[in-house]
């Protein structure tokens, strides 16, 4: 296990060679968090609350959502470009297991992006708009094991997409349309309280749902013992089932691959 | 003239080619683009669902809106993507090419480096926003309604080709602008699809004075719908898009020839 750590201690440390980059990402991020904070407040209007949503949770939710996606934004052409250059032939050569090293490596520039993207937008974004505190101590906590198991699922869904390269000529078209369903369907673009109940309702058997929303949720409380229960096995049976998903594309793939030269 | 038309025909015709080689994918591509910038629309759907109005803006108002944007960075795509990414260009030596050629050198980039599948997934989703909204919204088409809105998309595509000749032409003094592209066009464009008024004074001030999307949608948007919020502006800010467009073009241009002067070529 501690090998894999290394992966991602070496892809956080190497994230840190390029320090114009972080400002701009944090300009980036920030000016995001403005544009979705500024549609909210026209349509609040002044008004308090609407359906007992108040506005400082709607800016915590965007604000949780921002940081979730900042640890997810990764390369999503790894795998591809791997495949098209050949170059996966020596990373199935090496003793570890291939699938695993780039979660670690993937989660350690998640970290880096939480540290110096998410972190200091948040800071800044908590001086002009009204964020909520955690509602407590344990309900952090239980928010920060749900964005992990949040992040794992993200990442499986990525891997499955990314797979589809053994057979694709470029999988950016796909990558690009599995973001924009996550992004609608999971609440990062529009608060799930405000989405029609009839697709709620849907969206309740994908994994999409638990994905930002149950972070949001712990974050703020509210919740009942029941509900974080069932919230967190639901997390874990879609974890388990992407991963199967998963296993199964990654071994026909491979089986599949031929490698031109070298 | 005749000219220029056929060495554009004949870029069209390679870059088409190129670009739907792999036919499938070219698809798939165009659909991506097509939903990763409908992404926006359909969260703005869904919300006014539960809102009704966003500063008394309906879903169809807003929808004519958003076309605005679309079908000028389609157009714009075909035409400008050479100054898009016009850092490669410098930094891979490709410019030196272009210096060579018996054209003019703004002419040969305009010409070539269109963007096609780009092009077709914002267009496409502009036209449809403008079909399924253009009714709805109660816009009388004649013949001067018509005229000025086609007039609107040429002065919206030439501030956005301003916008990009200005940092191409920085690009020779400091030769990576891809980071100001970031900060001054693509943060910019995050703002501007949405109604102006919705934003505090200074974001407003900035896309008014400095990066003026506002004259790429909002203001010829209030020409044809006539929003109340338009009060806080001054009225002939609806009339003056393609006025906007060929000045800004022009000042960029100048700058650009002014700064063609200091290239020098980064080898390769």
């Amino acid at each position: 296990m501690n090998r894999y750590l290394q992966f991602a201690v070496i892809r956080f440390k190497s994230k840190t060679a390029y320090r114009f980059d972080y400002f701009l990402g944090i300009l980036n991020s920030l000016l995001s968090f403005v544009v979705y904070y500024s549609i909210y407040k026209a349509l609040y209007g002044g008004a308090q609350s609407i359906d007992g949503i108040s506005f400082s949770m709607v800016t915590t939710s965007f604000l949780i959502s921002l940081g979730l996606s900042s640890a997810f934004n990764k390369n999503e052409m790894f795998l591809q470009d791997k495949i098209k250059q050949g170059t996966i032939a020596n990373e199935l050569l090496k003793p570890v297991n291939f699938k695993l090293r780039m979660l670690f490596e993937d989660a350690g520039e998640g970290a880096f992006n939480v540290v110096f993207n998410f972190l200091p937008t948040a800071l800044i974004a908590a001086l002009f708009a009204n964020i909520c505190a955690p509602s407590g101590a344990i309900n952090m906590l239980l928010c920060i094991a749900s964005v992990i198991l949040g992040y794992i699922v993200l990442w499986q869904i990525s891997f499955i997409v990314q797979c589809w390269s053994f057979w694709l000529f470029s999988v950016w078209g796909l990558v690009t349309i599995k973001n924009v369903v996550i992004n609608i369907l999971a609440g990062s673009y529009i608060p799930m309280w405000f989405m029609p109940e009839k697709i709620r309702s849907i969206l309740r058997f994908t994994p999409f749902e638990s994905i930002y929303f149950m972070p949001v949720q712990l974050y703020l409380g509210g919740l009942s013992q029941w509900e974080i229960l069932l919230g967190f096995l639901r997390q874990l049976a879609w974890i388990a089932g992407l991963y199967v998903i998963g296993e199964l594309c990654w071994r026909s793939g491979i089986k599949r691959l031929v490698i031109q030269g070298g | 003239m005749k000219d220029i038309l056929s060495l554009f025909f004949a870029y069209a015709r390679s870059g088409l080619k190129s670009r739907f080689q792999y036919k499938v994918d070219a698809i798939v591509v165009i659909f991506a683009v097509f939903l990763r910038e409908a992404g926006g629309v359909i969260a703005m759907y869904l919300a006014l669902q539960k809102f009704g109005t966003i500063n008394d803006w309906s879903i169809d108002e807003l929808l004519f809106l958003f076309s605005l944007i679309f079908i000028t960075y389609g157009i714009f795509i075909v035409f400008f993507m050479a100054l898009r990414d016009f850092p490669d260009w410098i930094k891979h030596g490709d410019f030196d090419r272009v210096l060579l050629r018996p054209r003019g050198v703004l002419t040969q980039l305009v010409l070539c480096g269109a963007d096609w599948l780009a092009a077709f997934g914002h267009g496409t989703l502009g036209i449809l926003l403008l079909i399924i909204s253009a009714n709805r919204v109660g816009v009388e088409w004649n013949v001067k309604t018509v005229l000025y809105y086609l007039m609107c998309v040429i002065g919206g595509v030439l501030i956005q080709g301003a916008v990009f000749l200005a940092f191409s032409a920085i690009t020779f003094y400091v030769l990576e602008t891809n980071s100001l592209k970031e900060i001054f066009y693509w943060n910019m464009r995050k703002f501007a699809i949405y109604p102006l008024s919705i934003y505090n004074k200074f974001i407003q001030a900035i896309l008014i004075f400095v990066v003026p999307f506002a004259f790429v949608n909002y203001f010829p948007a209030q020409f044809f719908l006539q929003k109340p919020d338009m009060a806080s502006y001054p009225t002939w800010f609806m009339y003056i898009t393609p006025i906007v467009g060929i000045v800004l073009y022009a000042l960029a241009y100048a700058f650009w020839r002014f700064s063609l002067r200091f290239y020098k070529s980064t080898g390769n």
